[in-house]
């Protein structure tokens, strides 16, 4: 056997390099975290995957035609992915505790303060300003807005900005509570909300959707695909009229696109790209930005605490930095850890559903502010 | 909503007590809404009740205490004051004699049966509501009387999950 010969048989070896071998060293970390620390699995275990696959030597699944690649092509790049999976997420968003309790819209605003915060730090570290903004909002705390807005603002950000997105979130029950205690006194934690029983009709149930499509579509035009796609799917799911097709938002294309994402999102973190001081720097200001929502959601719910002399627990402002619905969750832990007997689950809810369509608001007024469409 | 029916002295009222707050009640009685609140909730083994106690007529409803304020201007008609002050009472045995789902949702697991004496903050049920589940734990320290659902089974707001024996 002459040498050429080996040498393409053995290209795979040759072509390793320092760069592929910690990147996939990286996706043994994404995939341990996945499936033995149980963190957004869902995602993890398929970015984990991408990871491993696009970072072999030669891939042959990132190159033209390969499989990745064309689900890169198919909906990272021009957004299809994020905007499907937000069907799925409004037939599963239930606005009930909110239309119960509209005044907890506030607390959704207040819990994207981080965003603005981080973009601000994220320019002083010398991102360019569609860099700062796509780090910011990882700050919206919700993937597939941060997947959608960096998409379009800076691409090359795309992998290390949704593995702090997604990380993160799946971090919420361990970076919240610390920082609603620290702020609150165990008597604030112990206000109890009582659930109102507010009927809310179905005609206000399916308007609610389409209102809200038209005005916030109004208002921030950037922000029309994402709330269009959140509000279709919960407009199919109140109307009751299309069981076969919520179903099917909620589950079947959720699921399959979850898959396409997570691989292709994955197939974007190839060494040249990914192990740079800059991924660092995302990692780091992504939970500057979780705890500055969270700080932000709950001294704002202190604040209507005073404003309504002492009848909001101010546990329920953490509820609105999105995340949904681990944030209400974690508020609805957190107060019953200090009294078994409180409830504040609905409250929480709903300001976890103002928390989710702010986020996209948030999003469009970023793409706004940057000129971006 | 706990609906209560009553017959005194012969009259029968039907008393519909709805818990607003753990001190706040809204009672409605034949058609007249009141806003109640509970100001004592005591637990009085010792006293019986005696036929002295008998309701009062319309003629003292005037000097009765002000337990009820009603919400509408209209006068309560006489004989109707003793019951608006009753169902204060009775809205206090159905909060402290009942666990009450806090909020709507399904039973998952139950770990009582009736009989079973419990301690304040023994785990009796699993709530699953916005599929997280909750613990629910007991109020207070008693026996089980009744327990009023099933796992698997659907509750309301206020709907009791069980009872406790009054003694």
């Amino acid at each position: 056997m002459d040498p050429g010969t080996l040498g393409l048989l053995l290209q795979g070896l040759t072509h390793v390099t320092p760069q592929s071998a910690v990147m996939m060293t990286v996706a043994m970390v994404l995939l341990y975290l996945g499936i033995a620390k149980n963190y957004e699995p869902l995602l993890l275990l398929p970015i984990g995957a991408g990871c491993l696959l696009a970072n072999l030597p030669l891939s042959p699944l990132i190159a033209e035609d390969g499989m990745l690649r064309v689900l890169y092509d198919m909906g990272i790049r021009n957004e299809l992915f994020p905007l499907l999976i937000f069907i799925g997420i409004g037939a599963l968003t239930d606005f009930g505790p909110l239309l119960e309790n509209p005044r907890l819209v506030l607390l959704g605003a207040a819990g994207q303060f981080g965003i603005f915060l981080t973009l601000l730090l994220a320019l002083l570290l010398g991102f360019s300003r569609p860099e700062a903004a796509s780090i910011g909002i990882i700050g919206a705390i919700d993937g597939p807005t941060s997947i959608y807005v960096s998409g379009l603002l800076a691409p090359h950000l795309l992998g290390p900005i949704t593995v702090a997105a997604y990380s993160y979130m799946s971090l919420v029950p361990i970076i919240l509570p610390p920082i609603m205690k620290w702020l609150t006194t165990p008597q604030e934690r112990r206000i109890r909300m009582p659930y109102s029983q507010r009927v809310i009709s179905r005609r206000t149930r399916i308007l609610f959707p389409i209102v809200v499509t038209v005005v916030v579509g109004t208002l921030v035009p950037f922000a029309t695909p994402l709330i269009g796609m959140l509000m279709l799917g919960n407009l199919m799911k109140e109307s009751g009229a299309v069981e076969r097709l919520t179903k099917a938002s909620a589950q079947e294309i959720a699921n399959t696109v979850t898959l396409f994402l997570g691989l292709a999102i994955g197939s974007t973190m190839v060494g040249s790209e990914f192990l740079k001081p800059s991924t660092l720097a995302i990692l780091v200001l992504g939970i500057v930005a979780f705890a500055v929502d969270g700080i932000a959601g709950v001294l704002f719910a202190k604040l209507l605490n005073r404003l309504s002399g002492g009848k909001v627990n101010p546990l329920i402002g953490a509820a609105g930095i999105s995340a949904f619905p681990m944030a209400a969750r974690v508020v609805q832990k957190v107060a019953q850890d200090e009294d078994f007997e409180n409830f504040l689950l609905m409250h929480a809810m709903g300001a976890n559903a103002a928390g989710q369509v702010a986020s996209v608001v948030a999003g469009g007024v970023l793409l706004a502010l940057m000129g971006a469409g | 909503m706990r609906r209560y029916t009553l017959g005194i002295a012969g009259r029968e009222f039907v008393i519909d007590v709805q818990e607003i707050d753990a001190d706040r009640f809204e009672v409605e009685v034949g058609d007249q809404r009141y806003e109640v609140t509970l100001a004592g909730d005591e637990d009085v083994p010792e006293a019986t009740v005696t036929p002295a106690l008998a309701p009062p007529q319309g003629s003292q409803a005037p000097s009765r205490p002000a337990a009820a304020a009603p919400t509408r201007t209209r006068a309560a008609p006489a004989g109707s004051a003793a019951p608006a002050a009753a169902p204060a009472r009775a809205a206090a045995r159905g909060g402290a004699w009942a666990l009450n789902a806090p909020m709507p949702g399904v039973i998952l697991e139950l770990y009582v049966k009736a009989g079973d004496s419990v301690t304040r903050g023994q785990q009796i049920a699993v709530l699953d509501a916005m599929k997280m589940h909750n613990f629910i734990g007991a109020p207070r320290a008693g026996t089980i009387s009744e327990v009023c659902v099933a796992a698997g089974q659907a509750v309301g707001h206020g709907d009791p999950i069980v009872r406790f024996a009054e003694s």
